[in-house]
């Protein structure tokens, strides 16, 4: 994939690794005993996701009345952290679909870690529409599948309908998509392994022996894929933010929702793509592969996405002055002034003012200013999810029914838990697959390592000749 | 195929001739394809299974049967009938006329029972006291019956730790009883006021046989003055006919006639035929004015209230009688001084209350005899003897005088009572001086006690010969003099009790009674009407025919004549004995709440669980503070107390005296400043299982005049302890607009209190409340015309096209609530519990707003803030016909039905609870535990108040369910049904007449309960009187332009408030 590469473009891959040292350097961390940080981590992973089980198992047994929901407030805790883990999942497939169609060089440092995300992400994320149901045990009445009451079909006009194709689909293109990556980096880790190791990588590199015919079909799949998993990037979300965009409740009923909740999405997706590469990279000593100017582009699409979500929150603001519409006008007053008025200020002061840090160069490349910010992001946008759910439904038509929630241990346990999900995942994730994606920065070395472009490519380039 | 002209065919191809079926008609045997092939051995050998298979499949399948079968499934006992009584169809209701009696109270009821079991009140529309109107307490009595609680049978209590011991039979008790007896035994008998006639006899009978007997009867909420008064005015000891309908100016003071003051459901009937607007050109309506401290549910309704202190009601009164005596023309009396604002809006009163001379009407629930007088007085020249008051068909409802049982104390102290019998009074709770009376009731040698569970007097007992509850007993009742009418049981006895009657029937050895007939009662029952009533009619030539008639309907009314003389009476002797207002600068009146009367209702789940009208709160009594606009930018609350909006309160210490108790806070409007309100008849410390540790006890609070009645105010202390973190209130926010004056500006004080510390509901104007003075009536109209048809214009867009032509056709079931008729009473809300089995959740649960009625009544204030008019709301599912609960589930569980209803289907329901989300009105209910005990496993089962079996887990409490309404079991979301299940019953009644639907053939368990008739249902498409009320130009939709097209409709809200009556 040898192109011409601007010598102004700072390059992808640094250290000057030849194609050997990359395949040693990204490897060796599968083939080494682990870290006793990694150990304390997936402890604490464990422990957490323990936690989780066990509040959910509590709430199953008992009943959603473990949780401090109540009448006027029938999603809180659940259906935010549901929408939050979903939008964490938007970056994975961004950066591996969209980016791969745009031909964007700097996503193959980080793609692989990103869809593996996504994919423990929407995990998580799947799990709160189960578990929020009254009675879990008959989850699968939302399948509409043969039966004999009469037959009885789901309702297709409702948008949590949508939200299970939409979310089985993604799920299922985003793991095809991760997987088929996989495939050529799990023969590389099996031609380097011995005994056992060597048949299980052997059982899922699926026979991969690099024949061009491979390459040639694993391209093609790649882009096929990259085809059907673009416009999931955006319908997911969509769809997600139709849950509450066609309901009648001022606050959720709005046409902005649907760009508004993909920008968002793919804002705290890459947010918390910095927060795991920064440790990853540090830990698994990958500053070669993952380099600063990743780190940059993606503060960039942050401040971007950023950008657009507080456009929307102000547009929000003026449509509900303009509308005329008093419901409207009072749910958009109270978020800001209400009761739970702390929550909007954290979201505007995580997802709309503190990323205009990001305009200055020195904060983009700055990997502890990025660190905070995708921190700041990641709660920022969990303060969106609820502010647009709990704030709304806390005070809608009826003030006589209106009504306060905070939650009880066992909402805090599951949400705990499912991040206990999701780094148990990752941690065995960076464990046994390549973290990056062997084969991909391999392609790209030519035109982005060091030796080639930028400033060093002249000093290698009359060391060679010496 | 030629026809065959054969007059008998059977099918076309019969009559068609069809040759096929000629050829199978021929045939002597009839073949079947199947039989052909089974007989076939052929068939069978080329079959692929063989006898080895054949005995694998019915291994496996009895094993797996086997397997199936070894999950445990509960065991539900449903008993079949061996011999089926004649008259009981099962799955068809009975009613049974009766009466609901308990002390004072009185309803004239239809038992509805199914199977044998009573499961819902409804009133009695033959009645001419209640009208059909019932009252939450009527609705909630069924529930009593079913009371795990109860005594089994007859007992001992002994010993120091007052232990129960059974005894074997009722023969037994008799004895040890008659053994303590003799002809010369000083013998009381403590009752509360006693209706039944029948039941005097009785005492009568009892007091025959032992001459030192007497019957001390008292009411825990005493109008002993009233009684006092009249006889010393009009020389009659009673409580006249008050006829709240034909006055077009009201003023009660204290007098909460629409809530609980003497007979409430026959009060708020009549007062609400003058609150009606029936033609909104020529809109009249009667005033009333409430002098108060505290809100009660009559001043809540009021339209203009007057603030005193409960210590200046005297006071108030006799100003109001002054100014009207010097317009009419009488004597004054000396000037006693109430508080400027109210003096001078009282001048205001007594002006409008003599224009109204003979249309007026001034009540007053002090219990100062004096006081009492001059009320009297005022309305004897204000002309109201004789049309707004007869002493003709007096109400017999309270007739206790309570300086009787402090004389009875004293007497008891001596040691001068043989045997003290107590029928239906607690008098060791809810007395003032209770502890007094239980010192001096142990002097007492023999102590008796009829009580049906368990009190705080009976457990002072040594006897407890348990009554039957009053849906298993005979008896009669005489409400109001001349109105009859009469108890039949509804039930086998549940226990081993007996009717009270009977025993003391026993101890007197009647000659009049044959215990050992079958019903014994019944006959001593109707020898007394043969004897009694029967000669006051002329109807019926034979008793047998009278008897049946009178069981039937319930009632028999006979005209009284009025014999009391002309008001005479001491008014400056009266008035110089009223004490003016008192020096302390804070006071408390207790007052008696809508549910739980005196104490006597303390331990029903129902009534407990009911929101108190103003307050919204359960489970409790609360302690209401002041609350006011500073006039900048905040409200402030008596000593800070008072409830936040995160479901925190304060709780008050109150201290009088000796006394203290401590209640959480509640933060009311319209409480007058330096007074505070509370509610009596809670923290009972002896009673049955839901009523323990609810509130605080109040009554020795109160305090006891000269003349020994107890006066239900008392000065205190309140201070601030603590936060009470489980405040069980329905409702938090409050208000529709209320208005206060900011530099003799007036504004919308919400709007100035910006930010989350006011009550934000009225920052909007909301389309949930229309309201207006009756003057500005035309405005009104005009204002809802012009919002309507905007919603309209907003509305022209359905998700659901074609169906308005669906709905046009066949049955549109709608409601009309009038909310001018509403008197916020909650019988409703009592009745759909009772009719829909709406679980009971207890306090931490409503505390976590998990609620589950299907029916609320919200409550808001609008107009001046420190002295505003409430609006009551009745709201439940509206059966949206653009439902937006029904699209959003995903699976289907909620739909509409081709006749307008939003039906919910449990077994389908997976509780993702986003159709109560979507509701704009909130009335969707989710089981968030296991409420009601349908669940397999009882591990998670959610119990009340620390009982030990969970609420409705009893195979006892179940008899109540209604059997035509599924029990749902947790994690589904339930709502108002429009009861359905009548809808149904309606349907089916005029199918088996062959005739139409009419509207009256289907009411809900809402619009029967309702005493007032504010809500009624209907067809829209038919011509009921649905219809009719349909056309007013008062009627909105709640929310229309959200397009939801609800079906209930609400009349709008009027008031009579006088502007210029500031106070």
């Amino acid at each position: 994939m040898s192109a011409v590469v601007s010598p102004i473009r700072e390059p992808l891959v640094n250290g000057g690794k030849t194609y050997h040292q990359i395949t040693e350097d990204i490897c060796s961390p599968t083939e080494r005993a682990p870290s006793p940080m990694w150990i304390a981590a997936f402890i604490v992973a464990v422990a957490c996701l323990g936690f989780g089980v066990a509040s959910i198992l509590w709430t199953i047994w008992q009943g959603i009345g473990t949780w401090d929901l109540n009448r006027t407030i029938g999603w809180g805790w659940d259906i935010t952290n549901f929408v939050w883990w979903v939008g964490i999942g938007h970056a994975g497939t961004l950066i591996s679909a969209i980016l791969l169609l745009f031909r964007q060089k700097w996503r193959t440092g980080v793609n692989r870690a990103a869809e593996a995300m996504t994919i423990f992400a929407v995990i998580c994320a799947a799990l709160f529409p189960g578990i929020h149901m009254g009675r879990i045990w008959l989850a699968f009445f939302i399948f509409p599948y043969p039966n004999t009451r009469g037959p009885l079909w789901v309702n297709f006009n409702s948008p949590l309908l949508w939200d299970v194709f939409a979310i089985s689909t993604y799920f299922t293109v985003s793991l095809l998509f991760w997987y088929t990556g996989l495939v050529p980096d799990f023969a590389t880790v099996r031609d380097r392994a011995k005994g056992f190791r060597k048949k299980v990588y052997n059982f899922l590199s699926f026979g991969w022996t690099g024949k061009a015919k491979h390459w040639q079909r694993w391209e093609a799949l790649s882009l096929i894929l990259a085809g059907l998993a673009t416009p999931l990037v955006l319908s997911v979300h969509t769809i997600v933010s139709f849950d509450f965009a066609t309901s009648v409740i001022p606050g959720w009923h709005t046409t902005i929702f649907p760009p508004y909740f993909v920008a968002g999405a793919i804002f705290s997706g890459f947010a918390m793509v910095q927060t795991l590469m920064l440790i990853t990279r540090k830990v698994l000593k990958l500053e070669d592969y993952i380099t600063v100017a990743h780190i940059e582009s993606m503060n960039k699409v942050i401040l971007l996405t950023g950008t657009i979500v507080g456009v929307a929150y102000l547009t929000e603001l003026f449509i509900a002055w303009y509308s005329g519409y008093v419901y409207e006008q009072f749910a958009f007053y109270n978020r800001a002034m209400g009761i739970y008025w702390w929550s909007y200020v954290g979201m505007m002061a995580c997802n709309v003012l503190s990323p205009q840090i990001f305009w200055f160069k020195k904060a983009r490349r700055s990997i502890f200013v990025t660190f905070f910010m995708s921190i700041f992001v990641n709660i920022g946008m969990w303060f969106e999810r609820f502010v647009i759910i709990a704030t709304t439904l806390a005070r809608d038509y009826l003030p006589s029914s209106w009504s306060y929630y905070t939650p009880t241990w066992v909402e805090i346990g599951i949400y705990v838990g499912t991040l206990g999900i999701f780094f148990t995942l990752y941690l065995i994730f960076v464990r046994v697959a390549p973290v990056v994606a062997i084969a991909e920065i391999k392609s790209i070395l030519k035109s982005a390592g060091d030796q080639y472009t930028g400033p060093n490519a002249q000093k290698h380039h009359e060391e060679n000749k010496h | 195929m030629k026809d065959k002209h054969n007059d008998i065919w059977i099918g076309v191809q019969d009559k068609a001739n069809d040759p096929a079926l000629e050829e199978i008609s021929s045939k002597e045997f009839f073949e079947l394809p199947i039989v052909d092939a089974l007989s076939d051995d052929k068939f069978v050998e080329n079959t692929s299974t063989n006898r080895r298979d054949f005995l694998k499949y019915l291994g496996f399948g009895l094993g797996a049967a086997t397997i199936a079968a070894g999950c445990e499934i509960p065991v539900k006992k449903a008993i079949p009938y061996v011999v089926k009584p004649e008259e009981i169809v099962p799955g068809v209701a009975t009613y049974y006329a009766s009466s609901f009696v308990n002390g004072g109270d009185y309803c004239s009821i239809l038992v509805k029972t199914r199977e044998g079991r009573p499961i819902k009140i409804e009133g009695n529309p033959s009645s001419k006291i209640t009208k059909g109107g019932t009252s939450a307490r009527v609705q909630a009595s069924v529930l009593s019956l079913y009371n795990t609680s109860r005594f089994k049978g007859p007992g001992k209590i002994s010993g120091e730790k007052r232990t129960w011991s059974d005894l074997t039979s009722w023969e037994d008790l008799d004895k040890e009883i008659k053994g303590k007896l003799n002809s010369n035994s000083t013998i009381r008998i403590i009752t509360n006021t006693v209706l039944s006639p029948t039941t005097k006899k009785v005492f009568a009978e009892f007091a025959a046989k032992y001459p030192n007997t007497k019957v001390i009867s008292y009411d825990p909420i005493s109008s002993a003055a009233i009684l006092l008064a009249n006889q010393e005015n009009f020389g009659d000891k009673v409580i006249p006919n008050y006829h709240f309908d034909k006055a077009d100016m009201v003023v009660t003071f204290g007098a909460d006639f629409l809530g609980t003051w003497i007979s409430p459901i026959e009060y708020a009937a009549d007062w609400v035929k003058t609150r009606k607007i029936k033609d909104v050109k020529h809109a009249h309506m009667s005033r009333l004015i409430a002098v108060e401290n505290g809100m009660s549910l009559t001043g809540s309704n009021a339209d203009n209230r007057i603030l005193i202190k409960p210590s200046e009601q005297g006071a108030a009164i006799v100003t109001l009688y002054n100014e009207i005596a010097t317009l009419k023309g009488g004597e004054t009396i000396g000037e006693n001084d109430v508080n400027a604002k109210a003096d001078a809006a009282l001048k205001l009163a007594a002006a409008e209350l003599v224009a109204a001379s003979g249309k007026s009407l001034v009540v007053s629930n002090s219990n100062d005899k004096n006081v009492q007088i001059i009320v009297n007085k005022i309305n004897d020249l204000l002309g109201s003897y004789g049309s707004t008051i007869t002493f003709d068909s007096a109400s017999l409802q309270r007739q206790g005088v309570e300086s009787d049982m402090q004389g009875l104390i004293t007497e008891m102290k001596g040691g001068g009572v043989d045997m003290a019998i107590v029928y239906g009074a607690n008098p060791a709770y809810d007395l003032p001086n209770a502890t007094d009376f239980s010192s001096a009731f142990a002097q007492v040698a023999t102590k008796v006690s009829f009580a049906g569970v368990i009190d705080e007097t009976t457990t002072l007992c040594d006897y407890v010969a348990p009554n039957n509850h009053f849906l298993e007993s005979w008896g009669d009742a005489e409400a109001k003099r001349g109105q009859y009418s009469l108890i039949q049981p509804t039930i086998n006895k549940l226990y081993n009790t007996r009717q009270a009657e009977l025993s003391l029937l026993s101890w007197s050895d009647s000659a009049n009674v044959n215990l050992k007939a079958e019903q014994p009662y019944l006959d001593y029952l109707s020898n007394a009407w043969k004897n009694d009533m029967f000669a006051k009619q002329t109807s019926y030539v034979s008793f047998p025919a009278f008897w049946d008639s009178a069981l039937h309907d319930g009632v028999f009314h006979v005209a009284n004549e009025s014999t009391a003389t002309a008001f005479a009476g001491d008014i400056q002797a009266a008035g110089g004995k009223i004490k003016g207002a008192g020096s302390s600068e804070l006071e408390i009146n207790f007052y008696e709440t809508v549910n739980i009367g005196a104490g006597n209702y303390a331990d029903n789940p129902w009534l407990l669980e009911m929101p108190d009208p103003i307050m919204r709160t359960v489970w409790g009594n609360y302690l209401g503070v002041h609350i006011t606009f500073d006039g900048d930018n905040n409200y402030t609350t008596f000593k800070d107390l008072g409830q936040d909006q995160k479901g925190n309160t304060y709780f008050a210490k109150i201290t009088s005296g000796s006394n203290e108790a401590t209640i959480p806070s509640v933060s009311v409007f319209g409480q007058m400043n330096n007074t505070v309100s509370a509610g009596l008849g809670f923290g009972r410390s002896t009673v049955s299982e839901a009523g323990k540790e609810v509130g605080a006890n109040l009554f020795p609070m109160c305090t006891t005049n000269e003349d020994g009645l107890t006066q239900y105010w008392a000065a205190v202390d309140v201070e601030k302890a603590g936060k009470d973190k489980e405040f069980a209130c329905v409702q938090y926010f409050n208000t529709m607009g209320v208005t206060g004056e900011v530099d003799g500006e007036k504004l919308n004080v919400d709007e100035r209190i910006l930010g989350h510390r006011g009550f934000q509901g009225s920052l909007t104007e909301r389309s949930i409340i229309y309201n207006a003075n009756v003057k500005e009536i035309k405005g009104l109209v005009e204002k809802i015309e012009e919002k309507r048809e905007f919603a309209d214009h907003l509305n022209t867009k359905t998700l659901y096209p074609g169906h308005e032509d669906k709905y046009a056709m066949g049955h549109h079931w709608a409601m009309h609530i009038d909310l001018n008729a509403c008197t916020g009473c909650a019988a409703c809300t009592v009745a759909c519990m009772a009719e829909n089995n709406v679980p009971v959740v207890g306090k931490r649960e409503v505390f976590r707003h998990h609620e589950m009625t299907w029916l609320r009544i919200d409550r808001y204030y609008y107009g001046d803030v420190n002295n505003p008019n409430v609006v009551y709301q009745p709201m439940m599912c509206q059966h949206c016909d653009n439902a937006p609960c029904e699209n959003v589930c995903p699976v289907a569980a909620t739909n509409h039905s081709s006749e307008g209803l939003n039906q919910m289907t449990y077994n389908r329901c997976i509780g993702t609870r986003y159709c109560a989300n979507n509701c704009p009105y909130k009335v969707r209910r989710f089981n968030w535990y296991d409420y009601t005990t349908a669940d397999l496993w009882p591990a998670n089962q959610y119990s009340i108040n620390g009982e030990d079996l969970p609420f409705g887990a009893d195979n006892l409490t179940r008899m109540v369910l209604n059997p035509d309404v599924t029990v749902r079991s947790r994690g589904v979301i339930e709502k108002c049904s429009f009861c359905v299940q009548r809808i149904q019953e309606g349907k089916l009644l005029a199918k088996s007449e062959g005739r139409k639907l009419k509207d009256s053939d289907v009411k809900t368990a809402c619009q029967t309960a309702c005493p007032t008739g504010a809500i009624i249902f209907g067809d829209k498409n038919g011509h009921g009187k649905l219809h009719e009320a349909l056309e007013s130009p008062l009627n909105y939709l709640v929310l229309e332009e959200v397009n939801t097209a609800p079906s209930v409709n609400y009349s709008a809200k009027i008031n009579n408030r006088n502007d210029k009556m500031d106070a």
